[in-house]
């Protein structure tokens, strides 16, 4: 819809409204930039980003108590004014329980994210650029973690690696979902590389005596940036819902470590007489879900129309 | 189309056998083994070398390997080194509730799906496609675990208990044990909200995909042939233009059963049900090998299986296409 929108506000459009016109063409990016500018949806989950971000760095000053430290005289406390969202099974503030599982949620969610853009980035350029053998032996490794559904994977990493509380936990669920998510990179780039270099642009580069590395950074990697800055914040999203899910089925974060996942399944089964322990965190895990996605679906519009 | 068929079934052999290879090597790097679990307190190293060598555990993993795949073609899954149960009896009782499961959501997915999708691309740009939209947003980012959540917080606690909270009630005939409940009406009770929970998502990612493909579809010309020869709407919706914009779905559709298999654990764990979900998750935490390369022996050939479906769905969508010639 947006390339529709776009020919329609062309030359024309700025002749009849009187604007100067265009004294220079725009780049790719500033386009995408302007479209990007225009989409309510990506700017609404753009803003829920912001304020999680905001909310995971002020953790300490935003909760009202310690998300850790346990009050046996004020379990299971409906919520109140000392305690808005409640307390747990161990007298713990679930809103501050809440706030700082916020810093769990998104550094596992980008970190992740962000590893496995650099592991896979590099597989799918070399695969794609130099085909033949490589390309075979690179893409049989990706094939063979994308043969497997993506929880079982996650959780047989998960088991392996052996999941412990604090920040080596933490790493060792980053390392998890980063594994499973490298191949998704590779073959993404892979494809864009096997557009980009039969282009003349690249072939001038060859003629000119360009070494390889730096036809690969600095031609053939720009061109492909646009779906996987897509990707990315996507995945984002995903990697926040296997986080949730691993650490739901006890595999990931680990307590005393605030969780969103871990705090939804501690309180479950005390969902009939306290439903709100379960709630909350929930509500947490989804509405950050929904913000990156909101942001990734306008940021595809924007940015790679032909994605839509 | 035979031949085809048949090259496919002889190439799902050589995958299942690296998934499960994989999976065999994996589980045995992780440090420790069920021997330790199996002896509990009364553990002591001689007796841990006796059951190793029982179940041949000291043996080189590749050895270990090749001789799992030489019981299996005689027909003998193992039995679980915990519990000593016969893993192919296990895998029998409970895989009937998982493909319900799963069959079930993915039911809910296209009742869904298909009517949101039409309304969404007829109605391109109104209030109701923005709500088929908006919805379908909210289905991709709510976890099916929280879903399952809520459906609890709505159905059991606050309806008095409307639908059980946990359990199973199994499908009359897929009950083998005398002390398992089996009926019609339980079942369904006990099914409903675990595959609205799992078939939700799948629904919002069909939705999407299939509402863009169909305003592609509508306007391609042979569209535009079918409305001027005078076919009435339902027709040319249903019939031109929902068939062809359903290849793309169904390749979707094929994708997502990795995610159902692992979605299968999560809803089954929530809602406590006797499927492989939960059986596989416990294999894995317990490290009972047997019972892992069980559950990870039917994941791969199901996945495979799939996926070859999912290929044959297109020669019936579009008759073009044929394998094969």
């Amino acid at each position: 819809m947006s390339t529709v929108r776009e020919i329609q506000a062309g030359p024309v459009g700025e002749l009849v409204l009187g604007r100067p016109a265009a004294t220079r063409s725009e780049s790719p990016l500033e386009q995408g930039l302007r479209r990007l500018r225009r989409s309510t949806t990506a700017l609404v989950g753009a803003a829920i980003a912001v304020v999680l971000v905001l909310v995971a760095i002020f953790a300490d000053v935003l909760a009202p108590q310690s998300p850790i430290a346990s009050d046996q005289t004020q379990t299971f406390q409906r919520p109140s004014w000392d305690h808005p969202l409640g307390t747990d099974q161990l007298g713990r503030d679930m809103l501050s329980r809440i706030i700082h599982g916020t810093r769990i949620s998104l550094a596992v969610g980008v970190t992740s994210v962000l590893l496995a853009l650099f592991a896979g980035v590099p597989f799918g350029l070399i695969a794609g650029y130099y085909g033949g053998r490589v390309d075979t032996v690179v893409m049989r490794v990706m094939d063979l973690i994308l043969a497997f559904p993506i929880y079982l994977l996650a959780i047989i990493l998960m088991v392996i690696f052996t999941p412990t509380a604090g920040l080596l936990g933490t790493m060792k669920v980053v390392g998890a979902i980063a594994i499973v998510r490298i191949p998704i990179y590779a073959r993404l780039v892979r494809g864009s590389v096997l557009s980009v270099k039969e282009k003349e642009y690249i072939e001038a580069c060859r003629a000119l005596g360009v070494r390889d590395p730096w036809i690969l950074v600095g031609h053939v990697l720009p061109n492909c940036l646009a779906p996987i800055i897509v990707t990315t914040t996507l995945g984002i999203a995903t990697s926040i819902i296997v986080e949730a899910t691993l650490s739901f089925l006890g595999l990931g974060t680990q307590p005393p470590t605030p969780s969103w996942g871990w705090d939804l399944k501690a309180n479950v089964s005390f969902i009939h007489d306290y439903p709100w322990l379960s709630l909350f965190p929930g509500l947490a895990i989804f509405v950050t879900v929904l913000g990156f996605n909101l942001f990734g679906d306008g940021l595809r519009d924007a940015l790679d129309p032909r994605l839509k | 189309m035979r031949i085809y068929i048949l090259r496919r079934l002889l190439g799902i052999v050589p995958t299942v056998l690296m998934i499960t290879l994989v999976v065999f090597v994996m589980m045995r790097s992780i440090p420790g083994d069920p021997v330790v679990a199996l002896l509990g307190d009364a553990y002591t190293e001689e007796d841990a070398v006796k059951v190793r060598e029982e179940y041949g555990l000291n043996k080189p993993i590749l050895i270990q390997y090749v001789i799992w795949l030489g019981r299996l073609a005689q027909g003998d899954w193992g039995s679980s080194v915990l519990s000593g149960r016969p893993v192919l009896q296990d895998v029998l009782f409970r895989l009937p509730v998982t493909l319900e499961l799963i069959v079930l959501s993915m039911a809910v997915a296209l009742v869904i799906a298909i009517p949101a999708a039409i309304i969404g691309a007829k109605r391109q740009n109104t209030w109701a496609d923005y709500s088929a939209t908006s919805i379908a947003m909210i289905g991709v980012s709510i976890p099916e675990f929280f879903l399952g959540v809520l459906l609890l917080l709505v159905f059991s606690v606050g309806m008095g208990g409307a639908l059980p909270s946990s359990g199973w009630v199994y499908l009359p005939g897929t009950c083998t044990s005398v002390v398992c409940a089996a009926g019609l009406w339980g079942n369904a009770q006990h099914v409903l909200m675990p595959a609205v929970a799992l078939g939700v998502g799948r629904a919002a990612i069909l939705t999407r995909l299939l509402r863009s493909n169909l305003l592609e579809v509508i306007r391609t010309e042979y569209v535009t042939t079918a409305r001027a020869k005078g076919l009435g709407e339902r027709t040319v919706v249903l019939k031109h233009s929902l068939k062809n914009a359903l290849i793309p779905t169904v390749t979707v559709m094929g994708l997502q059963v990795g995610f159902l298999i692992g979605g299968a654990i999560v809803v089954e764990t929530l809602f406590a049900m006797p499927g492989l979900g939960t059986y596989g998750i416990d294999a894995i935490i317990s490290r009972d090998y047997q019972q892992v390369q069980g559950f990870a022996l039917v994941t791969a050939f199901a996945f495979v299986v799939i996926n070859l479906l999912v290929d044959l769905t297109y020669s019936f969508l579009d008759p073009r296409i044929r394998y094969g010639s």
